[in-house]
């Protein structure tokens, strides 16, 4: 008698669970309702005038799949902008990957897996004649600034400014310890930690902060030089995954690394940012032009996938009139309106609008 | 009377279709795992030799030098080597006495009804994802290690992975060694209490010496675990090949390496790409030799029992 009745009761469970999950998508679709409050009041075109073409590009109208890859720094600003296109009714998937601007135009360019290539850095004229091989012309979007933020522990208390030649020679092993950065540092070693090759932000970096302490016989700034030195460096600790370098940096007071400022923003509390050349990276510095190490930051993609796949030009067009509402939040700065309006006629032109 | 139907006896044996059937599908189950590992030592192999094949690449830089960075030229695997072995030896040191000392217990000292309730719960350390032990690592661990030693230890440091990895192996230790010890035959015990020797005595200087061949086996297994282990080292144990013999530094391993670079996107035929394949063809000897060293040592100190 027990064995039957535990039999059963065994079954009763078994439906009950099963027709528990079967039951749960029905009462989660209320809750995400309330969600895209937001951003209805968003889509007030800049230019684009309300007529019917426009109408092909709305999210709710188009279908398929969208492939972006690219930078890290422009990883949260893309993440979002996907989060919103699909909650205003956009069915198909988005997949943002974060593994560097380099790997990035690789992905794009070299197998062509991706529709948009995300990057914090221009494309090379290599990578656009990779493209050109594959029958792929790059059409670029600016989208905002980034501040590339040089980042110390919020634990550390002695460092508050240092010069952009200082922080090309900690970078490149010519500075080991911090007492030779300044004598009133503490002797202790620094811990260095830094994006890897295939990052944009580390190209730029390079470009920028390093590469002019190393200069050719002609007295250009010697790039291939100073990518070694900082690759060469012993100890460091490169990864394409700026959240590897917070949690590195925000560890040890004797550390130091560089990433997006989203990242620093998000991890404001334990992280700390450096003044370059006496200039802090803020809304105003990065407007005015006085932050030393601004960047901007684009994707790109090509005026066949946009014909061929309407999703990703209305996702583009969707990301180009709504970046500006977003950015901040992310912890990025507006591109000048000038750029901004150059690339929804880029988007206008390649579209054939 | 003469049987008309008289045949020589036939003494093969009988062929059923059925039997010979099963008999070659099982073969080549048994073949298949042979065919496998020769296949993957291939493809390792006739990749790594295009990695040495490159002009840039010499025998003398990869086994001479100790820093490793394809990308500017640098092609010495010693860090990358040395941070796999120390955090294996760590492990290993961790997990080997404290495994031993669980199979001991559970297989000498614990009664019947404590060993049915502690087995299983040791066998749930064993189900526990990698990846979850790797965050625990980071964010337990190394603020643990910080707060014994001080400033000394990075945030992500070869101590910190051994030891969750010396966790990590434990239940494999003492799962194998447990077993390798209640296989000791009774007689064995009884003729050592028979002489008046206690529990401890028996325990440790007639049983595990008798199940020596078993534990052997777990080491063996626990190192080949440790060696190959990739998602603990690849969080908490360091992002950038440093030669160095201080558990407190971050310093990646080889297992670490591929899976970091790998999440990149690398073009075939660079040398990038290769170097991948070398670093895996180099952990596979690595183990071997491990495991060859192991079994040769186990081999010597063997007790054979009747």
């Amino acid at each position: 008698m027990s064995k039957t009745v535990r039999s059963l009761l065994f079954v009763v469970v078994a439906m009950s669970l099963l027709l528990a999950a079967c039951g749960t998508p029905a009462t989660v679709a209320p809750t995400v309702a309330p969600a895209p409050v937001e951003p209805t009041k968003a889509p007030e075109p800049t230019a684009a005038p309300t007529e019917d073409p426009m109408a092909m590009y709305a999210p709710d109208a188009v279908t398929g799949d969208i492939i972006t890859a690219g930078s890290s720094t422009v990883f949260p600003l893309s993440e979002r902008m996907a989060e919103l296109f699909q909650q205003e009714g956009y069915t198909g998937n988005i997949t943002v990957d974060s593994i560097g601007s380099g790997a990035g135009f690789e992905r794009f360019c070299k197998t062509g897996e991706t529709d948009v290539a995300n990057a914090s850095r221009a494309i090379k004229d290599s990578e656009v004649e990779a493209c050109a091989a594959l029958g792929r012309e790059p059409v670029e979007f600016r989208l905002g600034t980034d501040a590339l933020t040089v980042v110390v522990s919020a634990e550390n208390d002695f460092v508050t400014a240092l010069t952009k030649e200082q922080i090309g020679k900690i970078f490149t092993g010519q500075f080991t310890k911090w007492i030779e950065v300044d004598a009133s540092f503490p002797d202790e070693a620094i811990l260095v930690y830094g994006p890897g090759a295939d990052s944009g932000t580390f190209d730029y970096f390079n470009e920028v902060v390093v590469a002019p302490l190393y200069l050719k016989a002609d007295g250009k700034a010697d790039t291939a030089a100073g990518k070694e030195a900082l690759l060469g460096l012993a100890g460091a600790q490169f990864s394409e995954d700026d959240n590897v370098l917070v949690q590195g940096v925000e560890g040890s007071p004797y550390a130091i690394g560089y990433f997006g400022f989203a990242y620093f923003s998000e991890n404001s509390g334990k992280l700390k940012a450096v003044a370059v050349d006496g200039v802090e990276p803020n809304q105003s510095t990065v407007d005015d032009g006085t932050y030393p190490i601004s960047r901007p930051l684009f994707i790109y993609s090509d005026a066949n996938i946009l014909k061929e796949k309407p999703q990703v030009a209305a996702f583009i067009y969707f990301y180009l009139t709504n970046v500006d509402n977003e950015i901040s939040d992310v912890g990025y700065f507006p591109a000048p309106d000038a750029d901004l309006q150059a690339s929804m006629d880029a988007w206008m032109t390649a579209t054939g609008n | 009377m003469e049987n008309q139907h008289f045949r020589p006896l036939d003494l093969k044996k009988k062929m059923r279709l059925g039997e010979t059937v099963i008999q070659t599908l099982l073969f080549i189950a048994g073949f298949l795992s042979i065919f496998i590992t020769l296949a993957i030592v291939y493809e390792l192999g006739k990749e790594a030799w295009l990695f040495f094949g490159n002009p840039d690449v010499t025998f003398a830089k990869f086994f001479g030098t100790t820093r490793w960075q394809p990308g500017i030229g640098q092609f010495g695997i010693w860090p990358l080597v040395t941070s796999t072995l120390i955090t294996s030896f760590i492990a290993i040191c961790v997990s080997l006495p404290l495994g031993l000392a669980a199979a001991l217990f559970l297989s000498e000292y614990a009664s019947p009804k404590a060993r049915s309730t502690l087995k299983p719960i040791l066998e749930v350390l064993a189900g526990i994802p990698t990846v979850v032990y790797g965050y625990f690592a980071l964010l337990f661990m190394t603020p643990l290690l910080q707060g014994i030693f001080g400033e000394d230890v990075e945030v992500y440091n070869m101590l910190s992975a051994g030891l969750v990895m010396g966790i990590m192996i434990l239940p494999l230790i003492a799962s194998m060694s447990e077993d390798a010890l209640s296989a000791v035959p009774r007689m064995l015990r009884e003729g050592a209490y028979a002489m008046g020797a206690t529990k401890y005595e028996t325990s440790l200087q007639v049983v595990l010496p008798a199940a020596l061949s078993g534990i052997g086996a777990a080491l063996i297994i626990g190192i080949s675990r440790a060696v190959g282990e990739t998602m603990i080292v690849a969080i908490a144990a360091g992002s950038g090949p440093n030669f160095t013999f201080n558990p407190f530094k971050a310093a990646e391993t080889m297992t670490g390496h591929i899976a970091r670079i790998s999440g990149g996107d690398l073009s075939y035929n660079s040398i990038d790409y290769t170097s991948l394949f070398a670093i895996a063809f180099m952990l596979f000897l690595v183990t071997l030799v491990l495991n060859l060293i192991s079994e040769a040592i186990i081999n010597k100190f063997r007790q054979r029992y009747e």
